[in-house]
C-alpha cells in the first residue's frame, strides 16, 4: 500500500525518463555500449546522497548475481515524498541502465519497472521534486 | 523600609544594569546571538576529565557529575573506541561531527539569526546547522542525518533545541564517546552577559546509557576576527595523500612559489538591464527580502555551460552564456583544449564534485541541489544543501589579503538600488565550472547580480573575469526560483560509493599508458 502512494506521488511530481543529475561525470564511469535490461529481487536499498543504490540479485544460468544500481540522491526521492521502507526486500524490479565500463555488475539506472508495467522511477530531477 | 527599598530600586534602574539586561537583542526582543564564537576547554578531546595523552592535552571535563553514565556493555565500547581512536575517530575520516560534537571542536563558528530561523557556519568541512524557530514539524520525519534535525523553541531568554533524527556514527570527542540512533540532544542557549552564551546539552539515548547527563561550558565571543575561514577536512587529506593531484595551471601558486602578475581584460559585452518587480516583500531596512528555500533553473549549466545536445546521461543543455552573445565561452586556446581533455572517461576522476569537494563560486548555485538564503542584520548567508555555506557580508569590509585562497572564495556584498552585488575574489582555482569540465582558475574574480524579478524569482547573473583561462570576461544567467522547502543534508563524501569507480577508470587509463610508452 504504501509501495503504491508513493509511486501515485512519484508518478505525479517526478521524473525524467534517461537522465540522472549527478554530482559526478556518470560518462566517465559507464559505458554507452553496455546498455543492459535485468530483473531481480530487490536484497537493499541505500538511501544516500548524491546518489542512491538499489541492490538486486539477477539470476543467469541458475547462478545469482548481486548487481549494484545507482540511482538519483535521497534528498530528491525523499522530497518526492518516498519513506525508508518503501521499498521492501523482495520486491521483483526490471531495470534498464548502462553498466559500468570496468564489466562489473554496477550499473546507472535510466529506468525500473516492476513486473506489471508500473514505473517506479528513472531518476530523480531536483528542479521538479516537490516538497511534500 | 521603604526607603531601603527604594534606594534598591534607584540602584538596579539606574546604577548598574545587570549582565543578562547588557545583552543585545534583535528586533523582535530576542537576546541576539549573532558574532563569532568558540568554546575555551578542552571537550573536544575528552568531555570527562583527562590527564594528557599523545597529542591530547589534559582538560577538565565538561559532564555535570563528572561522569557519563554507559551501560556495561556500552563502557566496554568506550574504551574499545578510545584504544583504537586514530583510525576510528569519524572525524579521522573527516566525516561530519554531528551535535553536540560540532558546537564544541576547535574551530571559531558563527551565528546567524533572523525570527524564523537562526543558522550556524562552521570552518570544519563547512558543516552548517539551521535551526528553526517557526514552530514547523519536520517535513521528513525519520530519516536520521549525521548533523540530526534542530527545532528550537524560546523559553524566557533561552533558546531551547531539540536534535532529534540522529545516526549512530558519530562520536561526541576524540576519546571515543558514542551513542546510538537512538539519541536525543536538548541544548539551551543562554546569554550570560554581552560575549558569553552559556551552552548546555541533555543527551538521553536509552540504548547506551543508564540515564540522561548533561554538559555544559561558557561560549567565547571572538572580537577580534571579523569573519571565518574555511577547514575543508577531506579536501585537505586527499590533497596530503595525493590522491587530489595539484594542476600548477590553475591552481593558486604554492606556498614559496611567486604568484604571476594577473594581466587585465579587456571590457566585456554590456547587459541589458533588467527591471526590478515592483511588489516585492521587504526587509525592515526596505531592502528586497530574499530569505527563502531555492532552487535554480540550471538549465544543464552543471553539464555544461556552453548549449550542447548530448544526452548520454550527461543531458543536454540550453547554454546559459549570454555575453559572448553567441554563448560561446572565449577560452583561450590551452584551456579549451583541457575543457575537451577534462570530457574523457579518464579524466572524471579530477572533477573535484566527484570528491565531494566543494564547488565554488558559482557553480554551487547551479549544481542540481537547493539552497537556502539568510537575511540576517549586515549579511546575506547562503547555505548550499551540498553541505557549505558562503557568508555576504554587506558592511563594505575589504577582500582577504591575496594569499588566502578559499574553495567558495571571499565573498563581500552590496545593493546597487534592489539589486544584490557580491563581489568574490580569493579563490584557490581548484573546482571546475561543472561535470565536463568548463575551466576557472585562481585569478576567477567574479561578479554576481542576484536581481529580483519576480515575488518569488531573482535572475541570477555571473560574470566572471579570469585572465589565466579566458580572453575576455563571460557572462551566466540563470534564473532561481523561491519554494517552499527545507533543507535536508547531503553527506556526500560520507556516502560517496562512486569516487573508486572513477578512479579505477582513471588508474586502468594510466597503467595502459605507461604500457604503451
Amino acid at each position: 500500500m504504501r509501495i503504491r502512494n508513493a509511486i501515485g506521488i512519484l508518478s505525479m511530481t517526478v521524473l525524467l525518463a534517461g537522465t540522472i543529475l549527478a554530482h559526478h561525470s556518470f560518462t566517465a564511469e559507464y559505458d554507452p555500449n553496455k546498455k543492459i535490461k535485468l530483473t531481480g529481487k530487490v536484497t537493499e536499498m541505500k538511501w544516500s546522497n548524491p546518489h542512491s543504490w538499489i541492490y538486486i540479485d539477477v539470476e543467469t544460468d541458475g547462478k545469482t548475481v548481486n548487481w549494484a544500481l545507482e540511482t538519483g540522491a535521497a534528498n530528491s526521492l525523499i522530497r518526492a515524498g518516498w519513506k525508508r521502507d518503501d521499498l521492501p526486500k523482495g520486491t521483483v524490479l526490471v531495470v534498464d541502465g548502462w553498466q559500468a565500463r570496468n564489466g562489473s555488475p554496477t550499473a546507472n539506472v535510466s529506468s525500473v519497472t516492476f513486473t506489471d508495467g508500473r514505473r517506479l522511477f528513472a531518476a530523480s530531477s531536483n528542479t521538479k521534486a516537490k516538497e511534500k | 523600609m521603604l526607603r531601603a527599598q527604594s534606594a534598591l530600586l534607584l540602584v538596579v534602574l539606574f546604577a548598574g544594569l545587570t549582565p543578562a539586561q547588557q545583552i543585545q537583542r534583535t528586533a523582535d526582543g530576542k537576546p541576539n546571538f549573532q558574532g563569532i564564537w568558540q568554546v575555551r576547554n578542552r571537550a573536544a578531546y575528552d568531555l570527562q576529565d583527562h590527564a594528557a595523552r599523545h597529542g591530547m592535552p589534559a582538560g577538565k571535563g565538561v559532564v555535570e557529575g563528572g561522569v557519563i553514565p554507559y551501560q556495561p556493555w556500552a563502557a566496554a565500547k568506550k574504551l574499545e573506541n578510545f584504544a583504537n581512536r586514530q583510525t576510528a575517530d569519524p572525524l579521522a575520516k573527516c566525516f561530519f561531527p554531528g551535535v553536540p560534537r560540532i558546537m564544541y571542536m576547535e574551530f571559531p563558528f558563527q551565528i546567524f539569526q533572523t525570527p524564523d530561523q537562526i543558522a550556524m557556519t562552521f570552518e570544519w568541512s563547512q558543516v552548517y546547522r539551521v535551526i528553526h524557530t517557526n514552530g514547523k514539524a519536520q517535513p521528513h520525519d525519520g530519516f536520521e542525518s549525521w548533523m540530526g534535525d534542530s527545532r528550537g523553541r524560546w523559553e524566557g531568554d533561552t533558546l531551547v533545541v531539540d536534535v532529534t533524527d540522529h545516526n549512530d556514527k558519530t562520536w561526541f570527542d576524540m576519546a571515543g564517546n558514542f551513542h546510538s540512533d537512538a539519541l536525543h540532544v536538548t541544548e539551551r542557549y543562554r546569554m550570560l552577559d554581552a560575549d558569553t552564551i552559556q551552552y548546555e546539552a541533555t543527551i538521553e539515548d536509552p540504548k547506551v546509557f543508564t540515564r540522561p547527563w548533561k554538559i555544559s561550558m561558557p561560549l567565547a565571543r571572538h572580537k577580534n576576527i571579523d569573519r571565518i575561514l574555511e577547514y575543508q577536512c577531506q579536501a585537505e587529506a586527499e590533497e596530503a595523500s595525493g590522491d587530489f593531484e595539484r594542476d600548477l595551471r590553475t591552481w593558486y601558486p604554492a606556498p614559496g612559489s611567486t604568484p604571476p602578475v594577473i594581466p587585465a581584460l579587456p571590457a566585456g559585452g554590456t547587459l541589458p538591464a533588467l527591471q526590478t518587480a515592483t511588489n516585492l516583500r521587504r526587509t525592515a531596512d526596505g531592502k528586497p527580502d530574499l530569505a527563502g528555500f531555492y532552487q535554480s533553473n540550471g538549465g544543464g549549466a552543471n553539464y555544461g555551460l556552453e548549449r550542447h545536445d548530448r544526452d548520454f546521461l550527461t543531458p543536454g543543455t540550453r547554454g546559459v552564456v549570454i555575453d559572448p552573445p553567441d554563448g560561446t565561452l572565449p577560452y583561450q586556446p590551452w584551456a579549451r583544449a583541457e575543457r575537451i581533455n577534462r570530457e574523457l572517461p579518464h579524466r572524471g576522476y579530477d572533477d573535484p564534485t566527484a570528491h565531494c569537494f566543494v564547488a565554488g563560486v558559482p557553480r554551487s548555485i547551479y549544481v542540481p541541489s537547493p539552497f537556502q538564503i539568510l537575511q540576517p542584520p549586515g549579511y546575506v548567508v547562503i547555505l548550499h544543501e551540498r553541505m557549505s555555506w558562503r557568508i555576504i557580508p554587506l558592511d563594505g569590509r575589504a577582500h582577504l589579503p591575496d594569499n588566502l585562497r578559499l574553495w567558495q572564495g571571499d565573498s563581500v556584498g552590496h545593493w546597487e538600488g534592489d539589486t544584490l552585488v557580491v563581489d568574490t575574489t580569493n579563490m584557490n582555482g581548484k573546482t571546475w565550472m561543472n561535470e565536463v569540465g568548463d575551466v576557472v582558475s585562481y585569478a576567477e574574480h567574479v561578479v554576481e547580480r542576484f536581481i529580483p524579478t519576480a515575488t518569488e524569482r531573482i535572475t541570477y547573473r555571473a560574470t566572471v573575469t579570469d585572465p589565466i583561462v579566458y580572453t575576455r570576461p563571460w557572462t551566466i544567467e540563470i534564473p532561481l526560483n523561491r519554494q517552499a522547502g527545507e533543507l535536508l543534508e547531503v553527506a556526500c563524501h560520507e556516502d560517496n560509493g562512486d569516487l573508486h569507480h572513477l578512479k579505477d577508470v582513471r588508474d586502468e587509463y594510466r597503467a595502459q599508458q605507461k604500457k604503451e610508452n
